[in-house]
């Protein structure tokens, strides 16, 4: 026959699978008991005889287990059967003598339940006898339907099957004691008040009492301070509020200077407690008092302290000596993430606010390299480039305006309607316009050159015109003639 | 009482309240917004306050065990549920007075009826309802967050008229008794103990008579003054 398995694998053992029945292939055959004996005996002898190989689940340990259990099964078996057999006979003998003269198919059947046992008993002592390993199993044997009976399921079994019913009664006795119990707790728990929807606090409900009238003198006594002390509070309040009115009054009859007077002391007053409150020193941190829990404070007496300039004990006297980067504010935010380099304001000013002390020289230049000069420098040196060279010869009528003032009005305005000249100036328009008030206007307006420029006074505007290439318009008919006259000649 | 239903719904409706309103609002907001949320979410406002009436209502109010606002996880106490309800109802105010004033001697009936009175009366009533109360003091389990505390039905009482917020909720700005006594809207507030403390200042003025009394002048005023009108009101200041 071939091998049941297709390898050469020794045969390991099955897995151990919870819930499933072991199977065990060598000593469950029921066929050759004789041979199972032999074998058994054979893997009994091995496993006592070798050491145990070193796995995580040793090959014979199942079989030791199994053998075991067989064992133990079968002694069982063997001494209820026993115990049975004996109850059985003494049974028998009893209804013997109960019924004497009853010779039924009762007797009958017990005489062949009897002889069935014998025959059973002598079938189990005849394998016994035959094999001196206690066997597990009885071998079948085929009785005839007449003779069957139902009690022949075995007296072992019968006892077994007794003893699992009577725990199972008792086991749902105990249950039903349980749920008992639960659904009495429960109906007291409701005659007693708890309500469904309150999930908590059992006990601690009652450790409060609110029973009245447990000590009528000490409730009275404490009803009565707080009486007073309500009593006193008000009382307190309406000195309060006449405190204030009287106040209202008296300011009211004073005069106002008295009411002066007496602002500015208290203004002082007020001064100098500020004053006298201590400086932050460098770097303290700033705490600020809050809002929310001012009258808790005012309770502890603690709603006018300052911090200003307080030591406080943790502090670091001079922060100057700590290397830079501990100089800050909150020594809780060291080394932490995200900490910008940020000191104070001063330090990280960026510019030069209100420091010009030295705005008097402005360095200058060493030599007299173009380049470098400032344009105030280059000013002195000008007139430079291209306008180097004045175009045409100018008379400096800008001088007359400024020197001349409200008397000389009417030799003014005669020069500058002179032609042939460059008439463009200012102030030319003037006479167009309403002369007195531009004259005034425009001439103070010159004369009195609101610029701030520390440069020397040069007629700007004068120099500026003068550097023109050419002049503008009105004097350069010469120049719009030629033009017309290309025009015509085409 | 003709368009109340069961359930709250119709006070609960953002969109149009059509039923009495105390001072121009719909009651429900007299009890801030989010306890009000609170209090419809809790299981005893859905099992207990269901289709309650005043007399329905009494039965609820004996079986509760404390006065309280929102503990535990911002759950609101049954109390607040029973002053929601009441404010649905919003039961005639013989019936209210008749909750304050219980002769079977259900206290918390007796608190449950003053907060609701707190909310909703005029000042005047107010002041006149709950004052009697000041001399009551029986016990009373108060429920906080970490737990229980006794207070006394006085000591609601005053708190009741004094402070702004009780019960989790603000409570609707009273003006303060001396205003409406100003306004003699009031009489003053005789406490019950009136002799006693007329002896205790009688004994100390004696004890004072000796030395030059930096208040003396409000000493005297107040000696004289329980039971009569001070002279409070500017025209009788010299002027």
């Amino acid at each position: 026959m071939p091998p049941k398995r297709m390898t050469a694998n020794p045969v390991r053992p099955a897995r151990y699978r919870p819930g499933k029945a072991v199977a065990e292939e060598p000593s469950s055959s029921e066929e050759e008991s004789g041979v199972e004996e032999e074998q058994e005996e054979e893997s009994e002898k091995p496993t006592i005889q070798a050491p145990p190989k070193a796995t995580s689940f040793p090959k014979e340990a199942t079989k030791i287990a199994n053998n075991l259990k067989n064992v133990d099964l079968n002694e069982r078996r063997r001494v209820a059967a026993a115990q049975e057999a004996a109850r059985l006979e003494a049974e028998k003998a009893e209804r013997a003598k109960q019924e004497e003269g009853f010779v039924t198919e009762e007797s009958e059947e017990e005489e062949e339940e009897g002889s069935e046992e014998e025959e059973s008993e002598s079938e189990e002592e005849e394998s016994s006898s035959e094999d001196e390993a206690p066997r597990k199993l009885l071998r079948p044997t085929f009785i005839k339907k007449d003779q069957r009976k139902p009690a022949n399921s075995g007296p072992d079994l019968k006892a077994e099957d007794e003893k699992w019913q009577e725990e199972e009664e008792k086991r749902k006795a105990k249950a039903d004691e349980l749920v008992q119990e639960q659904l009495e707790k429960n109906a007291a728990a409701r005659a007693a008040g708890k309500k469904n929807w309150d999930d908590d606090e059992d006990g601690e409900l009652e450790q409060v009492d609110d029973t009245d009238g447990v000590d009528p003198e000490m409730e009275y006594a404490q009803w009565k301070i707080r009486e007073l002390e309500r009593v006193r509070r008000d009382r307190a309040a309406i000195e309060e509020a006449e405190k204030e009115r009287e106040e209202i009054e008296r300011r009211r009859n004073l005069s106002k200077e008295e009411r002066e007077a007496e602002d500015r002391q208290f203004i002082e007053a007020q001064k100098a407690e500020k004053e006298g409150k201590g400086q932050m020193s460098y770097m303290q941190k700033y705490f600020h008092k809050g809002a929310f829990f001012m009258d808790e404070a005012k309770d502890q007496g603690l709603d006018r302290r300052d911090i200003m300039g307080s030591r406080i004990q943790d502090d670091v006297s001079n922060r100057d000596l700590l290397p830079e980067y501990m100089q800050i504010r909150d020594m809780a935010r060291l080394g932490k993430k995200g900490r910008t380099k940020y000191k104070d304001m001063k330090s990280e000013d960026t510019g030069r606010f209100g420091d010009y002390g030295d705005r008097a020289r402005r360095g200058g230049s060493g030599g007299r390299d173009e380049r470098f000069m400032s344009d105030r420098e280059r000013e002195r040196f000008a007139p430079t480039g291209a306008n180097a060279s004045e175009v045409k010869e100018r008379r400096r009528e800008e001088d007359t305006p400024e020197r001349s003032r409200f008397g000389r009005e009417g030799e003014s305005r005669r020069e500058y309607s002179r032609g042939g000249r460059d008439t463009y100036v200012p102030g030319h328009r003037d006479s167009r316009y309403d002369e007195s008030e531009s004259r005034y206007s425009r001439r103070d307006r010159r004369s009195r050159s609101y610029s701030r420029s520390q440069s020397p006074r040069r007629d700007r505007y004068g120099s500026e015109r003068d550097r023109r290439k050419r002049s503008v318009s009105p004097a350069n008919e010469s120049y719009s003639h030629e033009k017309r006259r290309r025009v015509d000649t085409r | 009482m003709s368009g109340h239903k069961a359930d709250a719904k119709a006070l609960l409706d953002d969109r149009g309240y059509s039923g009495p309103l105390i001072r121009g609002e719909n009651p429900a907001n007299l009890i801030e917004k989010p306890l009000q949320d609170r209090i419809t979410e809790t299981y005893y406002w859905k099992e207990q306050c269901f289709a309650l009436n005043e007399a329905s209502l009494c039965d609820r109010a004996v079986d509760m065990n404390f006065i309280g606002g929102t503990y535990g996880q911002q759950k609101a106490s049954p109390f607040l549920c029973l002053v929601f309800k009441l404010l649905q109802l919003q039961p005639e105010r013989e019936i209210v007075l008749y909750y304050l004033h219980n002769e079977e001697g259900f206290k918390y009936l007796t608190a449950l009826a003053a907060f609701y009175i707190r909310l909703t009366f005029e000042p005047v009533e107010i002041y006149k309802a709950l004052e009697p109360l000041l001399s009551d003091y029986r016990k009373l389990r108060r429920r906080r967050n970490d737990g229980f505390m006794i207070t006394h039905m006085d000591q609601f009482i005053d708190d009741l008229l004094t402070k702004d917020r009780m019960c989790g909720t603000t409570l609707w700005k009273l003006p303060k008794r001396q205003l409406l006594e100003d306004l003699e809207l009031l009489d003053e507030r005789v406490s019950p103990l009136a002799d006693e403390i007329e002896a205790i200042d009688n004994e100390n003025d004696d004890a004072r008579e000796g030395d030059e009394s930096r208040e003396g002048s409000d000493y005297e005023r107040r000696n004289g003054a329980n039971g009569r009108s001070r002279s409070r009101s500017r025209s009788s200041e010299g002027r």
